[in-house]
C-alpha cells in the first residue's frame, strides 16, 4: 500500500547572520545551509496496517507524512502510495488520502462544522446517499449531534478537534495520516479519539500512520512503529519487541502490608521507587522468578505485579542513548 | 468538469452568503463606510474642476464616469476578490494552505472562491449612480454598442484585476508577510481614479503597460462615450486574457516553489 525507498528531504534555509549590516550583507549574498530532515528512510506498510512514528521533536515525522501526502516534494528517494507518486497530487490520490494535523484546523472558522462537510462533500463528490450515510455514522460514533451545527468557534479544543477528525472521513479515505491528532487534549477525549480511530480502521480497512507524543495512543493503537530519529529509521517492528531491546529489565511493583527498610529491598533489585505502602524494584528477566519468590518470603506483600517500564521512559531512554552515540561519532 | 466547479462554486458562495448573514451588522456599516471614503476621494476632482472647464480633455461629466468605474471596481474588489485574498494570506502565515492543497480540485479556484462579502459591493450600486450623473451632466445617453463595448470591458477589467491579485498572492509564497503587498495593491488602485491621460510619458506608458489601469477604468469610459477605438477594445481582450495567462503559470510556479521547499 505505502512504499518508500531511501527518502530524503533537505529543506535550503536561508541564513540570517545577525546585526544590521550582516542581514543586508546577506540580502545581496544569500548564504543557504540545509536541514536534513529526511535523510535516507525506507519502510513497506500493508493495506490495512497500524503503524506509529515515533521519535523525538524535529526527527521528520511531520515532513514524513507531508512528504507521504503529496504536500512536499522528496530531494531523491520514491515513494509510492497505492500505486501512486503523491507529489503529483492527481485526484485520484487525493481522494484516497487525508492528513489530519493535530495542530491545524481546516474547519471554516466560523461556520458551523456542518459546512465544512458540507464543502468536502462537493469537493470530493461524495454522493448524496453516501455522505448521508458516512456523516450519521460519524455523527453517532463521535457524538457530534450537539456539536455540528454551533459555529466552530465556540466548541472547545476537543469538540472541535472531533468535528476535524469527521471532516477529514467524509471522504472515507483508504489511507489516514494523523500527525499528532490528540495534541493538548484531556485523557477521557484522547481515549475517545483512539477508539474511534481504532474503529476506522477496522471497519474500512484503512490504512493508518500516526505521530503522537503520547506513547498510549501509540500503544492503544499501533501494533507496529517505525522510530524516526535525526532524519534516519533506527527501529521498525513491534513496539513489545522494542521495548524489550531498549529496555529489557522488567518491573516488579510491590503492595506493602507494613512500611519496610530500604535496606532489606536492595538485594532484592534495583529500587526504583520506595515509600511507605509500596516498593517498585527493577531486576533483570531472568532473574524476575527468583526476585517475587524471595520477596514474597522475606517481605510483608499485599499484592504483587510484574510490569514493563512505562513507555515514556523507554522512548526517552532510546533517544537519550541515540543522543549519545552520536555525540560519540561526532568527537 | 465545468459542472463540477459550478456546483463547487455554487457551494463556497452558500457558506460565503452564511457568513454574510451571521455578520450583516458589520459588513453593513463598512459598506456605509467605504461608500464615504468614495464620497470624499470625489472632493479633489470638483476642486480641479472649479477652475477649468476640461482637463486633458475630459469634462467634468466625462472625468465622472472614470471616477464611476473606478467605484464599481472597487466595489467587485472589496467584495469579491480582496476577501479571498485576505484569506490565502491567513493560510499561509498559519499553514493551513495544506488542506487546500490536499483538497482533489484545483488549489487556485479554491482559494479565489473561498470568500465573498456582499455588503462591501455598495460601491457597485454607487458606481452605478455616477453613470447616471455623468451622463446627466454630458447632457446625452450612452450609444448602445457603447454599452455593449464597455460591459465586455467590464469583464476585462475584472479579468485584469483578478490576475493582478493572483500576482500578489504568489508572491506570497515568497515573502510570507505579505501584510505590506495588500497594501500596496490598493495604493496602486487608487491610482487608477485619474483618467490615464492625466498621467503623461513615462508614466502613462508605466500604467498602461506595466499596471493596466488605464485599461481597468478609462478604457471602459471612454467605451461609454462612444470614443474608444475598436483596436483598442481587442488590445484589452488579448492582453487581459494574456495577463492571466501568464499570472496562471506564476500561480502554478509558486505553489511549487511551496510544496517543493517550505514547511
Ligand atoms: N519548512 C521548513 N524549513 C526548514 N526546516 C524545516 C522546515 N520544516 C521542518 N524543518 C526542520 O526539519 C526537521 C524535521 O522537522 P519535522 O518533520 O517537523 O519533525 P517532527 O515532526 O518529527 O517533529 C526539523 O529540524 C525542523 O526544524
Ligand atoms: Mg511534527
Amino acid at each position: 500500500m505505502i512504499s518508500v525507498r531511501d527518502l530524503r528531504k533537505h529543506y535550503q534555509v536561508h541564513k540570517r547572520p545577525p546585526g544590521l549590516k550582516a542581514a543586508l550583507r546577506s540580502v545581496i549574498h544569500r548564504t543557504y545551509t540545509s536541514v536534513k530532515a529526511v535523510d535516507g528512510i525506507s519502510f513497506e506498510i500493508k493495506p490495512g496496517e497500524r503503524v506509529g512514528f515515533l521519535g523525538p521533536n524535529g526527527a521528520g515525522k511531520t515532513t514524513t507524512l507531508k512528504v507521504l501526502s503529496g504536500l512536499l516534494h522528496p530531494s531523491s528517494g520514491e515513494v509510492r502510495v497505492d500505486g501512486h507518486v503523491p507529489r503529483h497530487r492527481e485526484d485520484a490520490f487525493l481522494k484516497k488520502i487525508m492528513l489530519v494535523m493535530g495542530q491545524k484546523q481546516q474547519l471554516l472558522w466560523d461556520l458551523p462544522p456542518a459546512e465544512t462537510f458540507e464543502l468536502n462533500r462537493a469537493i470530493y463528490d461524495v454522493p448524496r446517499a453516501q455522505y448521508k450515510q458516512t456523516l450519521d455514522e460519524l455523527v453517532t460514533l463521535l457524538e457530534l449531534e450537539e456539536l455540528i451545527g454551533k459555529p466552530a468557534r465556540q466548541l472547545s479544543l476537543g469538540e472541535r478537534m472531533k468535528c476535524e477528525l469527521a471532516a477529514a472521513l467524509i471522504h472515507r479515505p483508504k489511507v489516514l495520516f494523523l500527525d499528532e491528532p490528540t495534541i493538548g487534549l484531556d485523557v477521557s477525549m484522547q481515549a475517545t479519539m483512539r477508539t474511534f480511530i481504532k474503529s476506522y480502521n477496522e471497519r474500512n480497512g484503512a490504512t493508518l500512520i500516526l505521530t503522537s507524543h503520547y506513547m498510549d495512543d501509540v500503544a492503544a493503537l499501533c501494533p507496529r512503529v517505525i522510530v524516526i530519529d535525526k532524519g534516519l529509521l533506527s527501529y521498525d517492528g513491534g513496539l513489545d519487541a522494542l521495548v524489550q531491546r531498549v529496555r529489557p529489565e522488567k518491573r516488579v511493583v510491590l503492595r506493602l502490608n507494613q512500611a519496610v527498610a530500604a535496606d532489606s529491598l536492595a538485594p532484592l533489585g534495583k529500587v526504583v521507587t520506595h515509600d511507605n505502602v509500596t516498593a517498585v524494584l527493577q531486576v533483570p528477566q531472568d532473574a524476575v522468578n527468583a526476585t517475587v519468590s524471595r520477596a514474597l518470603s522475606s517481605l510483608p506483600v499485599q499484592d504483587l505485579t510484574v510490569e514493563n517500564a512505562p513507555l515514556e521512559e523507554v522512548m526517552s531512554e532510546l533517544f537519550a542513548e541515540s543522543k549519545a552515540r552520536r555525540e560519540k561519532v561526532g568527537a | 468538469m465545468l459542472r463540477r466547479y459550478l456546483r463547487l462554486l455554487g457551494v463556497q458562495l452558500r457558506a460565503s452568503s452564511l457568513l454574510a448573514m451571521q455578520y450583516r451588522g458589520d459588513f453593513v456599516i463598512e459598506g456605509i463606510i467605504s461608500l464615504f471614503w468614495t464620497a470624499t476621494a470625489l472632493a479633489p476632482l470638483f476642486v480641479v474642476y472649479r477652475e477649468r472647464e476640461s482637463i486633458a480633455g475630459w469634462s467634468f461629466g466625462e472625468a465622472l464616469l472614470v471616477i464611476g468605474w473606478f467605484t464599481l471596481l472597487q466595489g467587485i474588489l472589496e467584495g469579491a476578490i480582496n476577501p479571498s485574498l485576505t484569506g490565502v494570506v491567513e493560510h499561509i502565515r498559519k499553514g493551513t494552505l495544506d488542506f487546500v492543497l490536499l483538497k482533489p480540485a484545483d488549489a487556485q479556484f479554491l482559494v479565489s472562491t473561498a470568500r465573498f462579502l456582499p455588503w462591501r459591493s455598495i460601491n457597485v450600486l454607487a458606481g452605478l449612480g455616477l453613470f447616471v450623473y455623468g451622463f446627466h451632466l454630458i447632457g446625452r445617453a450612452p450609444s448602445l454598442v457603447g454599452v455593449l463595448a464597455s460591459l465586455v470591458l467590464l469583464g476585462t477589467s475584472v479579468l485584469l484585476l483578478y490576475s493582478l491579485w493572483i500576482l500578489t498572492v504568489a508572491a506570497a509564497f515568497y515573502v510570507v508577510k505579505v501584510d505590506n503587498l495588500t497594501y500596496f495593491f490598493t495604493s496602486i488602485f487608487d491610482a487608477a481614479r485619474w483618467p490615464a491621460s492625466v498621467f503623461r510619458g513615462v508614466l502613462a506608458f508605466v500604467f498602461t503597460f506595466v499596471i493596466p489601469l488605464a485599461v481597468m477604468t478609462t478604457f471602459p469610459a471612454e467605451a461609454m462615450l462612444g470614443r474608444l477605438p475598436w483596436t483598442s477594445l481587442v488590445w484589452a481582450v488579448v492582453g487581459s486574457l494574456l495577463f492571466a495567462f501568464l499570472s496562471r503559470r506564476v500561480w502554478l510556479h509558486s505553489i511549487g516553489h511551496y510544496t517543493s521547499a517550505s514547511s
